[in-house]
């Protein structure tokens, strides 16, 4: 069970983005206020705040040695920040509309980025220089990531396709869609790359063996039906599906029996942004205008 | 993880230039993970590609000749250039600065032709000097040494004093075996030496008739095959004995070898700059020293050494080749200093962009199954996606398992003998996992 432990305030709107660095010692929050703040993980205390963007953040994404914090803004541009320099060390130009999704791979030199422009855009982060330019969508692009050892490419846009790319060639390899075609909200690779964790805003979350295009778990009860909310899977004491919802509330599910495990009630708007620890039983959950507070979930206490 | 969903139908050998990297190299090298590739220049510098983002990421800046060659350790922690300026240096890639720092340097008396790592530790150093002289230099504190390696010498009983003994052929290649217990050395007397790197003493000479000088020697992966380049300009691959364990007696084995293939160029008899086994030693390329144009021969081994295909990279004469340790990938480098990174292309396939589509090749008449088109009860449908989901998922597993099986395969596989343990006494820091920083680079420097 979790319980509310830190309640962090800082965000003056909508907070967008919430990430866990790989190592587990910061948390970093994106908002439409153009910040980006780190707080300590384990004491909730503010560390840092990055600004610069000229229009409100979209996503942020950690590189894998928590040296790099990317962020996607609506001013076009991605902004890669040096926690070592504590300032911004890459502009990456080239987006024609909106940002709005961003992440690393795992060897933290390439970056894959989606948006408006109905582009996903691949960069050569040493250099801050695009690779690729894959026309992947017909809509605006909501999420892409990477899979564990890089080679994959996973996009999921508002036309309700799901695709999957090759990382080196920028191929298409394989597009998922559901029957009743409904806008994607987010995607992620499971930990091991065999499946994708999407959620739809038909109020559902589903897992995909993209091998196979068949949906093989389906989880629901939040809703969904306006914002691009994300899902996480939870692995540190047992295995669950975490998603934020636009009733306020956190939801929990058994992974395997698709159950509702807890639900985390305590927020007054629209829970966005969520993500789950990689190390410890911990859950951040942040909200819009309404509320504006991030908070922090413990497991038993 | 992609493989699966790319055709397994297709050829398994490079067939196209991918990209051409402007690197003014001599030669180029991929790293065991073949995420990099280091090439040597003549100005003594040597540089590291990404070959993700095609970009140079880091200079190695320390020798004042011509680098004559590079070996990585087995993590890609650590790289090992020799140079006609009498040293070989070591380098850390982890150190987070570019250009990066040297790492330790070896000092020798004359130029330096060739160095390599110990493939189970990278603190035993293989070293050849443009004398003909092979060292093998022991950095660790408890060994701490460098002995060079002798040819042991017939005694010429028959003709008695009056004759002296044969002049000393001079070695032109030194080669560790992958799994590092044995240093097998070509002569110039077209004889192959093979030595046991703990004991250093001679356990064979393998006589190769007609081949002349060696000038190149390439494992397969296994280490039970080995392709030799001679100045005959013949390829020869051998399948190669099993040597015993060095004795008090000091015996060695003289053996004559039989090549089970010969490659030559039958038409334009040209020589080859290098030969290189792809990862699964299915496949055998050998880049053909014409002075006019790019050409890499590839063979079939798998099917008994067949000639498979000819690739034409240009009008950039070949100076060097190496296959990548995982893919259908091969670096070449040019007379120019351009290394061609040759892939396999897949063709795009458009049905990926549809959903639930599928190509075929030719039109297949479509056989309507009994209940298709029967009208289910919306119920029963739900019911039996509710059962399919029961199927429990693994969301984890899997990752770990093909870790190991790639740490396997870097030489940690195989018995534990008393050579390969000796080797790893004091053993370096080049553990897997260990990450390169990303030093972020403006475009013109």
């Amino acid at each position: 069970m979790y319980n509310l432990r830190y309640i962090l305030s800082g965000h003056t709107r909508s907070v967008s983005s919430l990430k866990f660095s790989p190592d587990g010692t910061l948390l970093a929050s994106a908002a439409a206020d153009k910040l980006i703040k780190l707080w300590d993980a384990y004491t909730g205390h503010i560390v840092r705040t990055f600004s610069g963007h000229s229009a409100g953040i979209s996503d942020i994404a950690w590189s894998s040695d928590s040296d790099y914090i990317a962020s996607a803004s609506d001013d076009k541009t991605i902004v890669i920040w040096s926690l070592e320099l504590g300032t911004a060390v890459k502009t990456l130009v080239g987006h024609t509309n909106f940002v709005f999704c961003v992440n690393f791979n795992p060897n933290s030199n390439l970056l894959v980025s989606g948006g408006f422009d109905e582009t996903v855009r691949v960069w050569d982060v040493a250099r801050g220089k695009v690779l690729k330019v894959l026309p992947a969508h017909s809509d605006p692009v909501t999420a892409v990531s990477f899979n564990h050892d890089g080679t994959l490419i996973v996009s999921c846009a508002m036309d309700g396709l799901i695709r999957i790319w090759d990382a080196e060639s920028g191929q298409c390899l394989k597009t998922l869609v559901d029957d009743d075609n409904p806008i994607c909200s987010h995607a992620r690779f499971s930990p091991n790359s065999r499946f994708v964790l999407v959620t739809t805003q038909d109020s559902t979350v589903r897992l995909w063996n993209y091998h196979s295009s068949r949906c093989v778990k389906t989880y629901s009860g939040h809703t969904n039906r306006t914002y691009c909310i994300s899902a996480c899977f939870s692995n540190t004491s047992g295995k669950y599906v975490v998603s934020g919802s636009e009733d306020g509330k956190v939801y929990i599910w058994d992974l395997q029996t698709r159950q509702l495990a807890q639900t985390l009630e305590g927020h007054r708007d629209v829970v966005l942004a969520i993500d789950t620890h990689p190390l410890r039983s911990i859950i951040a959950s942040a909200s819009m205008d309404k509320d504006l507070t991030i908070r922090l979930w413990y497991e038993g206490d | 993880m992609n493989e699966s969903l790319i055709n397994p139908f297709s050829i398994t050998h490079p067939t196209a230039v991918q990209t051409s990297l402007y690197a003014l190299a001599l030669f180029a090298r991929f790293d065991p993970s073949g995420r990099f590739v280091a090439g040597g220049r003549a100005d003594g510098s040597a540089v590291v590609w990404d070959l993700e983002t095609r970009s140079p990421i880091r200079t190695l800046d320390g020798h004042v000749k011509t680098v004559t060659s590079i070996d990585w350790s087995r993590n890609s922690r650590y790289l090992l250039t020799a140079s006609k300026d009498w040293n070989a240096i070591v380098w850390d890639l982890a150190s987070d600065c570019d250009p990066i720092q040297r790492h330790t340097t070896i000092r020798f008396d004359a130029p330096v032709v060739s160095a390599s790592f110990h493939p189970r530790n990278s603190k035993i150093v293989l070293v050849l000097l443009s004398t003909g002289e092979p060292y093998i230099a022991d950095l660790r504190k408890e060994h701490r040494s460098r002995v060079e390696l002798c040819e042991v010498q017939e005694e010429s009983d028959e003709e008695g004093a009056a004759v002296p003994s044969r002049p000393r052929s001079a070695m032109t290649v030194a080669r560790f075996d992958p799994l590092g217990s044995h240093v097998f050395v070509g002569t110039s007397a077209g004889t192959i030496l093979v030595f046991n790197t703990r004991t250093k003493t001679m356990v064979a000479r393998h006589k190769i008739t007609g081949a002349g000088a060696i000038k190149g020697l390439e494992f397969a992966k296994s280490g039970r095959r080995l392709v030799t380049n001679s100045s005959d300009r013949t390829i020869r691959q051998f399948n190669l004995p099993q040597y015993a364990p060095p004795n008090q007696e000091r015996e060695y084995l003289e053996q004559e070898l039989e090549p089970t293939q010969r490659f030559n160029d039958p038409i334009s008899k040209t020589a080859w700059h290098a030969v290189s086994y792809s990862p699964d030693g299915e496949w055998l390329a050998g880049g053909a020293a014409d002075p006019a144009a790019h050409k890499i021969y590839i063979w079939d081994m798998s099917n008994d050494g067949q000639f498979a295909s000819a690739l034409d990279g240009g009008r950039e004469p070949l100076t060097h080749l190496h296959w990548h340790p995982k893919k259908s990938c091969i670096a070449s480098t040019t007379n120019q200093g351009n290394i061609l990174i040759w892939h396999c292309p897949h063709p795009e396939r458009w049905g990926a962009f549809a959903g639930g589509f599928e190509e075929v090749d030719e039109n297949i008449v479509y056989e309507e199954k009994e209940d298709e088109f029967d009208i289910e009860d919306e119920e029963v449908i739900a019911e039996r996606k509710r059962k399919g989901e029961e199927i429990e998922v693994d969301v984890e597993g899997g990752v770990d398992e093909e870790m190991e099986v790639s740490a396997g395969a870097n030489g940690a596989a195989g018995k534990l003998d008393e050579d390969a343990a000796w080797a790893d006494e004091e053993p370096d820091d080049d553990v897997g996992r260990w990450k390169i920083k990303i030093v972020m680079t403006d475009e013109y420097t």
